[in-house]
């Protein structure tokens, strides 16, 4: 059975929903947020966003935006995984806490096996800016290339200048090795950089890909992106379709409208634009970054921290308690993630369709 | 329910109407004049035409590449007005909602996702479930795979590809069978820049010819009604009419239909080495009758190039308008987005706007010709109504070339033609020809038995007005449009197609992904069940 608090106190699940649906229904610009859900998640809540005139955006908006800023205004290389384990000959990971992000990481890549497209030729890993003790695979040789976090934009700047031969101000030995990490990458026949939106910024990404592109020009190096947490991609790609835009999204207008800023949750609430909102994290739980009071409506999983203040509902956790359609970092598709612990915890698009079917048609449009 | 469309000008090239008439239908269904029974409703259609809801046969609506497209281009798709209650999203611009909306308004019940590729066929369907109201079906990609290269490299019974062939096709729910740039995606993988027909793919040893025609025999073999749908090499270059005709002899007289052909009816003639080779395109379908094209007509506006041919994205990124994209390589094409604009004051542009008219007018047999702008790669889909009324005048072409740029118009014979298309013959082209395409017995057809899928237009000399907003749509016998404006939303059905083959190909490929992937296949099955749409799927029949 489900479970239901209002300001902490047990409240039956019907109730729940009726008061949610009131709070959001009778607030004059509602956020959706966190949206930490499935494909059915977030279909339902980008629909009661648009019924309700409010906005939408997701916890891991940042990184997920650090990618796609970097599409919109530059131009982005991508493949897949496979791709990646099966042809990438020199493969560069920038960035630290990749395996933490994405804790099968080295497991799909499978760097200790030889490159299966190129009859088994030898294969060459670069690590730029792993966390300390990161940089270690088991039966792979990987050539760490030191930085900080706050050193890492001006090494990859530097290794870019370097590789398409432009000097730059560092010692003769760093450039050196630079130099030598450049001809590396030059030389491959298909390669790949592994990054992630999380901990790297949109300017490194977009440096990144500058390398990337500077290197097509005579080889083939492309690069697979680990997504943002609580299925970043997967709201983004659902996000898409829906509005054409990735969160962020307003719709006050009676249209989606998509801004970065205007729409971003943590903003909405800190400074009053947002009178009520309902905070989604279907995953794991994480709360809010905001500082701000405002009444609210969560969504989390059994173990998640109640709130003292305002209504939970407890909803099954995506792939464990029912099964949930997600872009799967392994394959970079959408997949089918079958339940592996059962429960009758509603499901994100089970609750918001009760909590929908109790506003009126007529609260919109 | 019995319904009647009294009095309009009934046009049905399948069943050769063409005159004053009625059409009745009931339960979703054309039926025939019924003897002693009144109808309920009667809409009095005196001053229209009335046709079977359109088909269209290639229109990039749905999937990763698509959607790739929506998120780069945010500020080319802006929204502009609220929606009409009933319609959620229908406004929001690109969005699958708009989509199924502005297709109905034009009077489109059918259309076809030509670019479904096997392992993201999940997001294909996904989004086709959240497009209203249109049918929807789509076609999978292969000849650029591994498993389907190294099957020909290693030389085995063809019978061991059409078992492929049909299992792709039938878990991923589609039509039929599409190729891009056969063997070119892989090569680009090897750092190949070009590829043509007889270009080898490295490691494996194969041409694209025999690429080509391994899956045009398998299509055949199987039983798939539409036939290979081949989306040629050397893409938009110039001279690039000798891979087109090198094409059309290597289909050995097997049916095959190639693709927005527009982009492949170039010459190398005057200053700017780039002429219309529309006219020697033309006389080649005329002559091969086993070949249809569709056009991938270029209408003058911005928009983006949407494309699982990746060698040619990338090579189209440098002249990307405005300057970004993206471009990924995966585990078969992959897709490569470039936005551009086409300028009729471009010359470049103005020729591939004429080539495109060219092939419209100058092949005989509407059965063989599709209207298509590729869209949205040689423009939206909603230029359609512009692009019949182009068709069916003259004059009115006569008007756009005298803005061409004069150049231009030395590098086209399209000046020269003066056919102009009949209602009769647009709707051959948009409605029984596609219907027959695909092997649909149940659309594209006024016919008792036929889907009540109907378009009423008002008749008007404005032939473009005429067809951007359809007087009434009826979508299996329900009426969804009135006076150009979708009322409310119905679920469409995905059309998909299942042919047979040997359960024994499970097994290989199950070691298959095992072995090369390291992952279970069944993770890139299209698990039908849990599609929010899974009791809307509807089949479509194999050739017996």
């Amino acid at each position: 059975m489900s479970s239901a608090t209002l300001d902490g106190a047990p409240i039956a699940i019907e109730e729940a929903y009726a008061h949610a649906a009131r709070l959001l229904s009778e607030a004059k610009f509602p956020l959706i947020a966190g949206l930490g859900a499935d494909a059915a998640g977030a279909r339902a809540a980008i629909l009661l966003a648009e019924r309700l005139r409010g906005a939408y955006d997701h916890l891991a908006s940042d990184a997920i935006l650090a990618d796609l800023d970097t599409m919109r205004g530059f131009t982005l290389f991508t493949t897949t995984p496979n791709e990646a384990r099966l042809r990438g000959d020199v493969i560069l990971f920038v960035g630290p806490g990749l395996s933490e992000q994405w804790p099968t990481l080295f497991e799909r890549l499978a760097l200790e096996k030889t490159v299966h497209f190129q009859n088994g030729a030898p294969r060459k890993v670069f690590w730029l800016g792993p966390k300390r003790g990161e940089g270690k695979i088991d039966g792979v040789e990987v050539e760490v290339i030191p930085a900080t976090a706050e050193a890492l934009p001006h090494t990859l700047a530097a290794l870019r200048a370097r590789t398409a031969g432009r000097p730059v101000a560092m010692a003769a030995a760093a450039t050196k090795k630079l130099d030598a990490v450049g001809e590396a990458l030059r030389s491959a026949k298909f390669g790949v950089a592994v990054w992630s939106g999380s901990s790297i910024d949109q300017l490194t990404v977009e440096a990144l890909q500058g390398l990337l592109s500077d290197l097509n020009a005579t080889t083939r190096f492309t690069g697979v992106p680990i997504g943002a947490r609580s299925a970043g991609a997967t709201v983004t790609q659902v996000s898409g379709w829906m509005t054409g835009f990735p969160p962020r999204t307003g719709f006050g207008r009676g249209y989606p409208e998509h801004d970065p800023w205007r729409f971003e949750a943590t903003r909405l609430v800190d400074s009053g634009e947002a009178d009520a909102a309902l905070w989604i994290s279907a995953y794991d739980g994480e709360g809010p970054g905001w500082d701000g009071e405002i009444p609210t409506v969560t969504l989390a999983p059994k173990g998640a921290k109640k709130p003292a203040q305002g209504l939970f509902i407890e909803v099954g956790r995506p792939g464990e308690a029912h099964d949930a359609l997600e872009l799967t970092q392994e394959i970079a598709s959408f997949a089918l993630r079958k339940a592996t612990a059962p429960s009758d915890a509603p499901s994100v698009a089970t609750a918001l369709a009760a909590i929908g079917a109790k506003i009126s048609e007529d609260a919109a449009c | 329910m019995l319904t009647l469309l009294q009095g309009g000008h009934v046009i049905d090239p399948a069943t050769g109407r063409n005159e004053i008439g009625d059409v009745y239908f009931e339960d979703g269904r054309i039926v025939a004049k019924p003897d002693g029974r009144k109808p309920d409703v009667t809409h009095d259609v005196s001053g229209h035409y009335v046709m079977a809801g359109a088909i269209d046969i290639h229109s990039h609506i749905a999937g990763g590449n698509v959607n790739t497209a929506r998120l780069l281009l945010p500020e080319m798709h802006r929204a502009i007005r609220a929606r009409l209650a009933g319609t959620p999203l229908s406004t929001a611009k690109w969005s699958t909602y708009e989509t199924g909306r502005l297709y109905a308004q034009m009077g489109f019940t059918t259309v076809i996702e030509p670019a479904v590729a096997p392992h993201h066929s999940l997001q294909a369907h996904l989004e086709f479930a959240d497009m209203p109201i249109i049918d929807v079906g789509g076609l999978t990609v292969l000849g650029n795979d591994d498993f389907m290269l190294s099957m020909l490299r290693a030389g085995e019974n063809p019978s061991a590809l059409n078992d492929y062939v049909a299992r792709t096709v039938t878990s991923t729910r589609t039509l039929g069978l599409k190729c891009i740039n056969p063997g070119g995606v892989e090569g680009f993988k090897e750092n190949m820049r070009v590829f043509g027909l007889d270009d080898v793919v490295p490691f494996y040893g194969v041409t694209s010819r025999q690429i080509v025609q391994a899956l045009q025999k398998s299509t055949q073999a199987v039983g798939i009604h539409h036939p290979l749908h081949l989306h040629m090499n050397n893409l938009r270059i110039a001279g690039n009419i000798d891979t087109a005709l090198a094409t059309i002899d290597a289909a050995q007289g097997l049916p095959m239909h190639l693709a927005h052909v527009q982009f492949y009816a170039y010459g190398k003639e005057g200053k700017h080495a780039f002429s219309s080779a529309g006219a020697q395109f033309a006389e080649k379908v005329n002559a091969n009758k086993n070949v249809s094209v569709d056009v991938g007509q270029v209408m003058f506006s911005e928009t983006v190039t949407v494309s699982s041919d990746v060698l040619k994205q990338f090579n189209s990124l440098s002249g990307a308008i405005p300057k970004k994209g993206a471009i990924f390589d995966g585990d078969a094409n992959g897709g490569g987005i470039v936005p551009y604009a086409y300028k009729i004051s471009n010359y470049y542009n103005a020729v591939q706007w004429a080539a495109g008219l060219e092939l419209f007018l100058l092949i005989d047999d509407p059965h063989q010709v599709f209207f298509t702008t590729d869209h949205p790669n040689g423009g939206p889909f909603t230029t359609y109504p512009e692009l019949f009324a182009l068709l069916m005048s003259a004059d009115l072409r006569a008007q756009w070339l005298s803005r061409l740029p004069a150049e231009a118009l030395e590098a086209t014979t399209l000046p020269s033609i003066k056919r102009e298309y009949t209602l009769y013959e647009i709707a051959v082209m948009s409605r029984s020809g596609p219907a027959k395409l695909y092997g649909f017995t149940d659309r594209g057809q006024l016919g008792a038995g036929a889907v009540a899928d109907i378009a009423v237009y008002k008749q008007q000399r404005d032939r473009a007005g005429m067809f951007r907003k359809a007087a009434l749509v009826f979508k299996d016998g329900e009426l969804v449009v009135k006076d150009g404006e979708v009322s409310h939303y119905k679920q469409g059905k995905t059309l998909y197609t299942a042919p047979k083959f040997d359960k024994a190909i499970d097994k290989r490929l199950d070691r298959y992904y095992e072995d090369l992937y390291g992952l279970p296949r069944t993770i890139f099955d299209l698990p039908q069940a849990a599609l929010p749409n899974h009791d809307a799927f509807a089949e479509v029949s194999c050739r017996s």
